[in-house]
Order: C-alpha cells, then structure tokens, then sequence
C-alpha cells in the first residue's frame, strides 16, 4: 500500500505543483479583492476530482496495473491503495484551503469569520467525497478516458440540479417545506452520507476490480 | 525435490482460443522454458499463474500453495518479468525501487542497487529515455530484489541482443543454484532456451504438445534429411512432422535411435528445440 501511494506522489509530482501554484495564485486573488475567499474552497473539488482522475490515466497509459496485480497488494491492494490516495488528496487539499482561509480571516482581509470560512472548506471537502465516491468505481471499471464523460454527466446533473432548485427558491415555486431538524443537522447527515457512499463505493470498485482482467 | 509450481488440469475458455488441459511442474531449482507459436497460450498460462486472468479450471500451487486462496502469500514468493516494461515512463530506478519496497514485504534495496550497478542503470536517466534492453534489465533488478522463489519471465528476453540475453541468462543460472529456486521462462528464442532450460513444455493450440526434460527431448527427438522416397518408407508413427521440398524432405522423428535401427541407411541429426516446435506444428497441420 505504501509502495502504490508513494508510486502515485511520484507520479503527479508536476501536476500537484501545478494545483499547487493554482492555489497561490488564487490566494493572491482573493488578497487583491478580486476573488471572495470561498474560491479557495472551489479549489479543493478541484484537486480532489482532478488528481484521481490523472492517477488513473497515468496508470493506464503505463498499463501499470498489469504489473502491480502481478504483486502482493493484488487486485484488492491496486483498489484500497487508489481510494487511500483519493482521500489523502482531498484531506491534505481540505487542510491547506482552511488554513490558507483562516490565516487571510485572522489577517483581517475578510469580513467573514474563521469558522464560516472552515465549514466552506469542510463542506466542499466532504462534498468530493462523495463526487469521488460515485467517480471511482467508473474510473477503475472504465479507465479515466471514457470515465471522464462519465464525470461530465455527474457534475451536469449535481450543479444543474442545485442551479435549478436555487432558481425555483429565489422564485418562490412552492417547493416542499424541509424539517427544522434536517437543516440543523445537514452538516452530520452530509458527512454520513460522504462517508457511507465513499464505504459502498469502495465495496463496488472492489467487486468490478475482483472479476477484471488483466 | 519439492516443486515450486505445479499447474494441472488448467482451463480457460475465451470463446476463440481455448487453453485446454494444461500440466505441468517445475521442480525446485531447475528453469521451466515455456514455448510455443504466437497464441499458443504461453501468456494466458502465465497470467493464469499470476491470476491476472480467471481460470475455468484446474489447479495451481507455488511452493505448495493455492495461487487463489493464498494469493498474496504466493505473489511475495513470485518475482515477475512482463513482456513490455510497465513502469510509468517519468520514474527514475531509483523511485521504482522505493515503489516496490513498499508492495515486496521482502525487499532488498541493497540488492536492487547491485544490480542497478551491474546493468549500468544508476544515471539520473527516467524509464522514457531508457532502451528495450535497459527497460528489461530494470524489470529483471526489480523482480530479484523482491527476494522471490519462483522468478517468472514472459518474453521477457525477445527484442533483446545477444549480449544482453546471455547476460540475463547467466543471472537465471546463478538464481537456481538455490535448490529453493525456480524459474519459468516463456520464449520465442529457443536457443536461449537449450543453453538455460532444464525442463521444456510446449504449447501448441492451447495445449501441452511436449513436455520433459529440455536434454531428455534433445537426446529422443532427431532430424531426418533424406529423399521423398526415403521418406514414404519410414513408419508414420515414428515421424512427428514433415517438410517436402523439390529436392528432398525433412521430418522430426519422435525416436531417433528406433529409427536408425528400422533405417540404417538414413542420416538422423539431433534435433533441437526450435525444429521440435516447427515440425510438431507441421505435423499438426498435415
């Protein structure tokens, strides 16, 4: 497992500073005024949904996964190691936004308070958790090119979604009445629903992996 | 002499091609060379034996060991060499190392970095910049610093010089003066495969078409040059395949003792291991 982590740092070492220099760059933005702060949050979905995906593709174009079956991390070693990988990269990405967000709060550039901007960062985190949850197992069915449309349609559908129930509550379309207590408790329910999609997700990608062959 | 893979009995069915019935063993400290013609199941066997495929049936242990039960087990006694490099082109030696240091539980670096020093891989050259041969010779550091017992090669020496397959050949020897030590090497080069080979199994269409001891086969198997008449008088069950050409014939004889007693007058060469494979697949044709 260490050998498929460390396999997959080395890697994406050009891309992850590239993201990396993104997030510099934003950060400047959001200094200068021409960004709000929450962007850096938007940056999180970045990472966590682009680095798996060039993982994969990476993986693919070297035929690497032919090799590593072949060693003892196995096929059930190839799938624990990539979902292990994808939560470190959403994890460290998460830490870095909210502490590059709480840092500019306590700097005093932003009106917004520290624990605002915390829950943004958490919430975008948890939020790829499970868009990744729903990516993964096509990734590693279909190989990152034909899971990229894959993710295309996900993400229509998600942000289209959110888009248009936005648009019929500002219009006030008579919409059903959400319970107190679910609102109150949506931050738990959607770090549940993260966790448990992400459970299901790894159990299914373990599946489509046991019967591929290489 | 215990065995360090036994196959038996193995199946699998692509609907096209069908690896049928498939034996055989390799005792410890001997090399298995495995041949046959493009898609005669070499690969589909191996992958078998690594299951990166699934089986339809039969059996396989290494050392002992069920391949599926005791997967990871098996796969940390078996080093691999895949017939094209799969390491991601942007890696150093180096970084492979620290790679698969992490997946062999036996991993010796220091080993890795002998053999890095020995195949002149210890530049700051990436696996991109890298020859077939060096790209090789990095697969073969890597699968003897897994510390295996079993070492497989698939094609791992076509493409390659002379040079360097003597090279490689020589550390195949020196690997099974372990008598806990094996190796199976599919190839299409067989005369790499009569200076290292103890024990032959060829597969033909998806089956074993020979299978012994690599100097057993050389000493029974001969190679009749002679006169189509000649020829027409030699007991077919004694010829394993013929060549008829304008001036004269060849045939594979399965004994050739047996057939220069029947025939004293016809010149019986020692066959080897490649007319082995071209006469059996002409006879298989005819």
């Amino acid at each position: 497992m260490r050998g498929l982590i460390y396999k997959d740092l080395a890697v994406l070492k050009k891309q992850m500073s590239t993201l990396l220099m993104f997030l510099v760059v934003y950060g400047g933005f959001c200094v200068a005024g021409v960004f709000d702060f929450s962007i850096l949050g938007a940056l999180v979905a970045v990472f966590g949904l682009t680095v798996p995906m060039s993982s994969v593709a990476m993986d693919d174009s070297a035929h690497w996964d032919r090799y590593a079956v072949a060693t003892p991390a196995g096929r059930r070693g190839v799938v624990a190691g990539k979902y292990l990988f994808t939560l470190l990269v959403i994890g460290v990405s998460t830490l870095a936004a909210a502490l590059g967000m709480a840092a500019l709060s306590l700097a005093g550039l932003t009106e917004e308070g520290v624990a605002d901007l915390m829950a943004i960062a958490v919430s975008c985190g948890v939020t790829v958790v499970l868009l990744d949850a729903i990516l993964l197992p096509f990734l590693l069915k279909y190989g990152a090119e034909k899971a990229r449309l894959i993710s295309m349609i996900t993400f229509v559908v998600i942000f289209g979604g959110a888009i248009l129930l936005g648009g019929g509550l500002s219009s006030g379309a008579p919409l059903p009445t959400v319970p107190e207590w679910v609102l109150t408790a949506l931050p738990v329910l959607l770090v549940i629903l993260a966790a448990g999609g992400y459970g299901v997700s790894y159990a299914v990608a373990q599946g489509i992996y046991a019967r591929k062959e290489f | 002499m215990k065995n360090a893979l036994e196959v038996s009995h193995l199946t699998k069915d692509y609907g096209s091609f069908k690896l049928d019935d498939v034996s055989f063993t390799i005792p410890g400290g001997t090399i298995m060379g495995l041949i046959g013609e493009n898609g005669a199941g070499k690969s589909t066997t191996i992958k078998c034996i690594l299951n990166l495929i699934r089986r339809d049936g039969g059996a396989i242990t290494v050392f002992g060991r069920d391949n599926l039960r005791e997967e990871r087990a098996v796969k940390e006694e078996i080093g691999v060499v895949l017939d094209e490099v799969l390491f991601h082109d942007m890696l150093r030696p180096r970084q492979v190392g620290k790679i698969l240091s992490g997946l062999y539980p036996s991993w010796d670096g220091a080993l890795f970095e002998h053999y890095l020093k020995q195949f002149g891989l210890t530049g700051k050259q990436v696996v991109r910049e890298f020859s077939r041969g060096m790209k090789m010779k990095l697969s073969i550091a890597a699968a003897f610093a897994a510390r295996p017992r079993l070492l497989i090669l698939d094609e791992a020496t076509s493409g390659l010089d002379p040079v360097v397959r003597d090279e490689i050949l020589d550390e195949l020897l020196a690997f099974i003066r372990d008598e806990d030590h094996a190796v199976l090497i599919s190839s299409h080069i067989t005369s790499d495969l009569e200076k290292a080979a103890d024990y032959i199994t060829y597969l033909h269409k998806g089956k074993v078409a020979v299978w012994g001891a690599k100097d057993e086969l050389l000493d029974t198997y001969g190679k009749v040059v002679c006169g189509r008449g000649d020829l027409e008088k030699v007991d077919r069950k004694l010829l394993v395949g013929s060549r008829v050409g304008q001036f004269g014939c060849e045939a594979l004889v399965k004994d050739r003792r047996a057939l220069a007693k029947a025939h004293p007058h016809l010149a019986v060469e020692p066959a080897t291991l490649e007319d082995i494979m071209v006469f059996t697949g002409k006879g298989d044709a005819q």
